[in-house]
């Protein structure tokens, strides 16, 4: 009995002594790395819930949206572009000049500009930051690509440098107005390194990174120095916020909860039920935010039947009810789509809209003409034996899911099946459209310029979804990205859309709204141009701290 | 004794081994890569994307990739992530302490309260048998993330009293996050527990016990449990692999950061290394902590030795 006591206790004892190392290691070791500097909140410090966790941060390195939330505003970008006029104004850079062959771009660049650590912002801040995003050893995966032509840069003195390219390219200005090309200060690049960079990061924006756990928060402090802003930033800001944390609410159910309980004060991406009933509340304020790009949109796969035949798809087309759609899923946060670009994109034709209003006698009329009949009487058209079946890949982001069910029972009362089939990620996706087999995938992009559309619609693009070879399309997209005429690029823009929408290439859905909200311990919450990125220098502490 | 600690550490060896290889065979075969992943939205033409796999080495054939990780992992180096550039084993520390104090004070949680159904169920009258066997049910059946949004609209919207956010590691924080994955665990462990209760209640020794006249309480907890505490060590042991699925999930309902999401972020972006990193850690747990186990009961009850 006592032989047996004693066995427990020292087991027992064994086992809470192992239990007590390991919580002690761990409290010591958080103890040991917790920052000094996070003990003392400033006066006015909010929380901002971010809705993805990147697994990269560096703007020079990684493509997510998501860093741009936070980073926007901790660099500066040679130009920006007015989020209501769409133009490009100065940034880092006062002025610039075009060449008249479009191969050389002049950029004069503002005095005065420091770094968060104190280094001056030169030419040569500029060309260090070219140096590492071309070269092959940072493998960017965004920013590179955004500078298309570039060939090489040239110091012509402290405060102007020339950007030469190999052929024109349009989108320049667009791409040196992206955070994934703001400028990084030197200094800390070359301390840090490609891989912790991200960890330490120093621009010259309005706010600066002062720290930053990965996967738990970043820590941004207001640059008390700042006074180089583009003309849309405030600088007359009454109480700007001093401190701003953002944290990751990767889960869409946590969003409104988080909001509600006071978590946090500012949250994008709101499910739209869940935006309508914070709505509703007095402390709580709605701000919806239209995003240029790509809408959810279907493409249709023209390389198989039955979506090989032009008069299928625009059947399919017709026979949709996107107002329902829109009404039940979306709640009327979200415009109906009708093109390949949504409505706040530059070069934007509205003349989009008259394409394929719904009409179930016109599509059901269109597939009786094509030979469609319920032959077997199961409530599917068929020709020759074979059911009018379409298969769609659907992702599970996207509110995609909701739409592709919708789509199903309003087609399957006009005779057409479907058959959903879900990717988890964004490789499921790649990987189902590479089998081939599928009439239908839901996929977009954003930015705001269209040349985003080479991505998808140019015969040889890697995204391709559509297997289309258009020569004419492929002409007109390849031109509107070598003219920076304006009116010239609204022309083909205006043209493309057309002809996407009249070769039905597409079934549009929704342009894209993020549901922004924001309690009442802030005001003037406003975003850039790119749509995703709020302009934080713009926010106003209205809280007790 | 001892050649059974070294059977035992052989087998948790190989299990690391194969561990390793799996998930490096599992990933290499689905179609898309780190690589094409990163780069589709970039407008990259197939010729960079087959440069830049040259320079990570992806382009080698699968032998010499699985050559030079085993080679890498008998140094102690688990790579880099492709995404972000940093070694695997850095990223992973740095999260690791988040994730084991949430699994620690889940499955302190889940035993607690899983033993305690477990007797509910067995022995309680028929009331308590009742409702313990539904609350076994129902905790086995609600899926983490239902039951993490509603404690989160209870307790933090509803009452306001704990936070949603998982931050630190200070009691509040952890409250919720331990209670949602430690309740889930419950179930399982409540299962075992009452289906051991049960057989051992027609035990001879149990019977004599009840002879002897000795009072329900001691003849449970001095008699019953502990013939069966060797079960249940075991049980509680192997619900390693739960916890670092119900991590994934209760991390990010909590917003806390851990080796949950950078699993999750990992496998969304076919990092091979960060991923293979993670499987080869709860691995590692696991088998040391079966391990561990199986040597504490082998050394209680030597017959366990010779099998």
């Amino acid at each position: 009995m006592l032989r047996n006591f004693l066995r427990a206790f020292a087991l027992l004892s064994c086992s809470s002594v192992i239990f007590g190392l390991c919580m002690g290691s761990i409290v010591l070791s958080n103890l040991l790395t917790r920052p000094a500097t996070a003990a003392q909140p400033a006066a006015s410090r909010i929380v901002y819930g971010l809705t993805l966790l990147p697994s990269g941060f560096d703007p020079h390195i990684n493509a997510s949206a998501e860093l741009g939330i936070p980073l926007r505003s901790v660099y500066d970008t040679l130009v920006y572009r007015d989020p209501t006029t769409q133009d490009f104004v100065a940034g880092l850079a006062e002025r610039w000049e075009i060449s008249p062959d479009g191969l050389v771009y002049t950029f004069y660049l503002r005095r005065g500009v420091r770094f968060h650590d104190g280094e001056p912002f030169n030419a040569l801040a500029v060309a260090a930051n070219l140096e590492r995003i071309t070269a092959p050893e940072t493998r960017s995966q965004k920013a590179a690509f955004l500078l298309g032509s570039f060939e090489r840069y040239i110091v012509l003195d402290e405060y102007t440098i020339q950007l030469v390219l190999k052929s024109p390219f349009a989108p320049l200005l667009d791409s040196l107005s992206q955070v994934y090309l703001g400028i990084a200060s030197p200094k800390a690049l070359q301390e840090y390194g490609n891989d912790l960079y991200q960890l330490h990061q120093v621009g010259t924006g309005p706010y600066q990174m002062v720290e930053f756990i990965p996967g738990d928060y970043i820590l941004l402090r207001r640059n008390p120095i700042y006074r180089w802003g583009p003309p849309f930033y405030r600088t007359d800001n009454p109480a700007p916020v001093e401190e701003i944390e953002f944290r990751f609410f990767t889960d869409p159910a946590t969003r409104a909860p988080a909001l509600e309980s006071g978590a946090v004060d500012i949250i994008g991406e709101l499910p739209p039920l869940d935006a309508l009933a914070v709505a509703r509340r007095d402390d709580i304020v709605l701000v919806p935010q239209p995003i240029p790009g790509m809408p959810l949109q279907f493409f249709f796969n023209t390389a198989k039947a039955p979506t090989d035949r032009l008069e299928v798809r625009r059947a399919v087309i017709t026979a949709t009810n996107r107002v329902a759609i829109i009404d039940s899923v979306f709640q009327q946060l979200s415009p109906v789509a009708y093109g390949p670009l949504t409505a706040v994109t530059p070069f934007y034709e509205p003349q989009i809209k008259q394409y394929y209003p719904h009409n179930r006698e016109v599509a059901r009329q269109t597939l009786t003409e094509l030979g469609y009949r319920d032959n077997d009487s199961d409530g599917v058209l068929d020709l020759n034996g074979a059911p009018l079946s379409l298969i769609l890949i659907v992702p599970t982001w996207g509110y995609a899911p909701q739409v592709a069910q919708r789509l199903q029972s309003q087609w399957r009362d006009q005779g057409i099946q479907a058959e959903l089939r879900q990717v988890p990620n964004l490789a499921g996706l790649l990987a189902a459209v590479q089998s081939g087999d599928y009439h239908l995938v839901a996929f977009n992009d954003f930015g705001a310029d269209p040349s985003l559309l080479n991505n998808f619609y140019l015969s040889e693009a890697r995204n391709n979804f559509m297997r289309v070879s258009n020569a004419n399309l492929d002409q007109w997209l390849r031109q509107a990205v070598q003219t920076d005429d304006t009116a010239q690029r609204q022309n083909f823009y205006t043209g493309i859309q057309g002809l996407i929408m009249d070769q039905a290439l597409i079934l549009p859905i929704r342009d894209y709204v993020n549901l922004n909200a924001h309690n009442k311990r802030v005001s003037g919450l406003a975003f850039d141009a790119y749509g995703w990125f709020p302009l934080l220098a713009n926010l106003s502490f209205e809280g007790t701290p | 004794m001892l050649p059974f600690i070294l059977r035992r550490a052989l087998g948790a060896l190989f299990t690391l081994w194969l561990a390793a290889t799996l998930a490096f065979l599992a990933l290499r075969l689905a179609p898309i890569d780190a690589i094409a992943l990163q780069l589709t939205l970039s407008g990259a033409t197939e010729s960079q994307i087959a440069a830049r796999r040259a320079a990570l080495g992806l382009d080698l054939p699968l032998g010499a990739q699985y050559v030079s990780m085993l080679s890498g992992l008998l140094r102690g180096d688990l790579g880099v992530s492709l995404i972000n550039g940093r070694p695997v084993g850095a990223l992973i520390a740095e999260q690791l302490d988040s994730t084991l104090i949430l699994a620690i004070g889940a499955l302190g949680v889940g035993a607690v309260l899983g033993v305690a159904l477990g007797v509910g169920a067995a022995l309680g009258g028929v009331a308590l048998r009742q409702l313990c066997e539904a609350l076994i049910a129902l905790t086995l059946a609600t899926p983490i993330y239902w039951l993490g949004t509603l404690a989160i609209y209870l307790f933090a919207v509803g009452l306001g009293v704990l936070p949603s956010v998982s931050r630190g590691n200070s009691l509040q924080a952890l409250i919720l996050p331990c209670g949602v994955l430690g309740v889930s665990l419950s179930g399982s462990i409540g299962q075992v527990a009452a289906a051991a209760l049960r057989e051992a209640k027609s035990a001879a020794f149990v019977q004599v016990a009840r002879a002897k006249g000795l009072p329900a309480r001691l003849i449970v907890w001095r008699h019953m449990l502990r013939a069966h505490s060797g079960a249940l060590i075991s049980l509680i042991g192997l619900q390693a692999g739960f916890l670092i699925g119900g991590a994934v999930v209760t991390e990010a309902l909590f917003t806390r950061r851990g080796v949950g999401q950078l699993l999750l972020n990992a496998v969304n972006g076919r990092d091979y290394p960060v991923v293979q990193g993670v499987v080869l850690l709860s691995a590692l747990a696991y088998s040391l902590l079966s391990s561990l186990t199986d040597i504490l009961a082998a050394w209680r009850d030597p017959r366990l030795r010779a099998s």
